[in-house]
């Protein structure tokens, strides 16, 4: 068992949570802020008198749903996140480290919209039943019943209503958003979960004119009928024309009749900025993945991996980032991200992708990529003169990954086709691996198959070689593993030599390895980067947060895939 | 493009439903409103339709990830045969249970939504799909584990166990073969 030293704790976990409790914070001062507003408000008091509790509790729910509302669309503006992480005199590490956690914050937010639905819905009900049981005599202009004791299934009064049926529109399209993005329908039909939660713009369509009509009036006249006035009004009617001299009374008469009004809508202040923001957002996006790229390679690796070549205009890109393809020829409106495997630079304009062949989408892709009849795997790459089909090219976006070159020490672990962000990185040290902060490099890679490392045996064994040559051989510390052992096959080409001697059979022990950097690199902050599978990823969170003698704090970055 | 499976998005909209319907069928018994009567048969039917869509189906393709618990729902959900494992009976249920929730306020919500997942349900159904359960799988122990993990049988440099049967016969094999037995020293 590992003990979770509380500085490491804090080192990983305690932006995020910090960021947790700030959200938290200001969703219970806005409800505490409105449940008093309504039910300690002046110009609220004879409503609240009808309704009571339903009063407050709707109206609190409701300014707690347009914050959420606003916040949600926030963490989805990913070009505009991109460009945060990209400007490092704008925001320091740690706040890019929070940024690797914009899609747990939108779940968040959006968890939040569905539970305060449900009790916006529930008061507002109650709130029916009481404008019925609570029908009053003296102000009818705030009714909502049309008599006393009026409790009938409602249906002529709540659906002819606006906000009635807006409020049930808007529930149905959040239903609809809420259950088709759960785990499991967002692995297997991707496509659902996108198409129902592009409904989100007749969401906030419908959510701006909500309260056009509503049935909430307050009360607009406080100076001349302060509230409560309405007895002493009655009492003094009976001695109208005699002189009262009292000075309780004079405060407390009533001039003139209370008037009542509905609010206006409030939820474009709210809303409209963030949405304006992601709109904007995916114009931009939509506008410049309209160009399509030219295909310069494409080449069969072991495996079933191709990697493909590409060229764009005006395409730059950091390591680390991802692109999405969209190729009509497969499918007109489906989207796929691929971390990029070569960034273009200088000297090279090309950039390229390795992709695995796992589903339908790569499976028709490949087929219009390179002729079927070749299905033995072979290295040579084969330059074809084909048309390729045309592809479009939306990106690049950031990932946790960018910030390898940022630490001083840096553990990169990779499970099988998880090694692509950390294949461009390596090709940016071979660049030039002189101007960064990086000082020194762990990488572990663990595959299924000894075939896998023939996708970037090259490129290790160049940046090994290349760094021996420089005289920085502790720069580049590399272990291979090779996870199943049957069929157990070498490397015998002599120019893999440094990866032969370096392969282990096996699962790595982790905690042996997090001892060893932990000792040769004592008192420093180590960047812990895991692309690979959950259970890998979850024990290197463990042991990230673990206590450590030697003063290394390890922080953990963790690349998602979908 | 793709085979999307329309029934896993169902039973996630079902489920969701089931438990929407339950809820307002509960407030509108506890409230004690006018059809109180519609909200203690949506009570009924949410649990009914919870229960039957608990048990997630095994996908076509593809790994299937199981919701906690559900085998023992499953085992009662095989059991009733073509009746579950038939997509048109189910969209017909739902359409059917949901129809008096449509007559109070509580329970209309609940109504529409599996209203919705039965529409769902008929879609999956036109496009061929049927219900599977998820049996865990046997255990296939591999009786041959491997060289790496049976012990070698005889220590070095000895010859494999067959050549010592081969002995008498191939004298040429035989200068593989020690002539002394190495044993510890007493």
């Amino acid at each position: 068992m590992v003990v979770v030293s509380v500085r490491s704790w804090v080192a990983n976990e305690g932006g995020k949570h910090f960021v947790l409790m700030l959200w938290l914070g200001a969703n219970i001062w806005l409800f505490m802020k409105t449940f008093l507003l309504y039910s300690t408000g002046k110009q609220y008091h004879y409503l609240y008198k009808m309704l009571g509790l339903g009063l407050c509790i709707s109206r609190a729910s409701a300014s707690v749903l347009n914050l959420n509302c606003s916040l949600v669309l926030l963490p989805m503006c990913r070009s505009l996140l991109t460009f945060v992480r990209g400007t490092h005199t704008v925001s320091s590490r740690k706040t890019r480290r929070l940024l690797d956690k914009s899609k747990t914050f939108h779940v968040a937010c959006g968890v939040a919209i569905c539970i305060f639905s449900v009790v916006h819905v529930s008061a507002h009900l109650v709130n029916v039943v009481n404008f019925s049981m609570s029908y009053s005599d003296d102000f009818p202009a705030l009714n909502l019943a049309r008599y006393r004791g009026e409790v009938r299934p409602m249906y002529s009064h709540i659906y002819m209503l606006f906000p009635g049926v807006t409020g049930v529109l808007l529930v149905l399209i959040l239903f609809l958003m809420f259950t088709s993005s759960s785990y499991c329908v967002r692995v297997s039909n991707y496509e659902i979960f996108w198409y129902t939660h592009n409904l989100f713009i007749v969401f906030y369509i419908i959510l701006m004119v909500h309260m056009v009509g509503g049935a909430l009036k307050y009360q607009t006249n406080l100076e001349a009928h302060p509230p409560g006035c309405l007895r002493a009004n009655q009492s003094s009617t009976e001695q109208h024309g005699e002189e009262l001299g009292q000075n309780e009374d004079e405060e407390r008469r009533c001039r003139e009749e209370a008037h009542f009004q509905p609010h206006c809508p409030q939820t474009w202040l709210w809303v409209s900025g963030p949405l304006c923001l992601y709109c904007a957002e995916r114009l931009y996006r939509y506008i410049r993945s309209s160009n399509p790229v030219t295909i310069v390679t494409v080449i069969r690796h072991p495996c079933d991996v191709i990697e493909l070549r590409m060229l764009k205009k005006n395409f730059k890109a950091r390591p680390g980032q991802y692109i999405v393809l969209n190729c009509p020829g497969v499918s007109s409106f489906e989207n796929h991200p691929f971390t990029l495997t070569t960034c273009p630079t200088e000297i090279k304009a090309t950039f390229g992708v390795h992709l695995r062949v796992v589903g339908d989408w790569t499976e028709r892709f490949t087929q219009l990529l390179l002729p079927e009849s070749r299905l033995d795997m072979e290295i040579l790459p084969m330059v074809q003169q084909r048309r390729y089909p045309n592809l479009y090219v939306d990106g690049p976006f950031g990932s946790p990954s960018e910030e390898v070159f940022n630490y001083d020490v840096s553990l990169c672990v990779a499970g099988g086709i998880g090694v692509t962000p950390f294949a461009c990185v390596l090709h940016a040290l071979l660049d030039g691996w002189t101007g960064f902060r990086l000082q020194r490099l762990y990488f572990v890679w663990v595959c299924r198959e000894l075939q896998s490392f023939y996708w970037f045996a090259e490129l290790l064994c160049a940046v090994h070689h290349k760094l021996w040559q420089e005289n920085r051989p502790d720069y580049f510390n590399l272990k291979l593993y090779v996870s199943q052992p049957d069929s157990l096959q070498c490397m015998s080409e002599e120019r893999y030599r440094p990866l032969t001697s370096r392969l282990l059979v096996g699962r790595p022990k982790w905690k042996l390895l997090f001892d060893e950097i932990a000792k040769t690199n004592k008192h420093k902050k180590v960047g812990v980067f895991c692309c690979g599978p959950k259970g890998i990823s979850s024990t290197l969170h463990r042991l990230c947060n673990s206590a450590r003698s030697s003063g290394t704090t390890f922080e953990f970055n963790k690349e998602s895939f979908s | 493009m793709g085979k999307i499976e329309w029934a896993m998005w169902a039973n996630e909209q079902a489920l969701a439903s089931g438990l929407i319907y339950l809820t307002g069928g509960i407030v509108g018994v506890a409230g004690q409103f006018r059809g109180w009567q519609f909200a203690a048969f949506a009570v009924a039917a949410g649990v009914f339709v919870c229960l039957l869509e608990y048990p997630r189906s095994k996908r076509a393709k593809g790994t299937s990830v199981e919701r906690t618990g559900q085998y023992c729902f499953s085992v009662v959900v095989k059991s009733f045969g073509p009746l579950t494992r038939n997509y048109y009976v189910r969209a017909f249920i739902l359409a059917a249970l949901c129809v008096p929730g449509g007559f109070m306020l509580a329970t209309v919500l609940g109504c529409v939504c599996l209203g919705i997942s039965s529409i769902i349900y008929l879609v999956a159904a036109i496009r061929g799909e049927h219900w599977e359960p998820i049996l865990p799988r046997k255990e296939t122990k591999t009786k041959d584990t491997g060289s790496m993990i049976r012990p070698p049988q005889n220590p070095p440099p000895r010859p494999p166990p067959d050549m010592h049967r081969k002995r008498v016969e191939d004298l040429g094999g035989a200068a593989y073969d020690n002539a002394i037995d190495v044993t510890a020293d007493e």
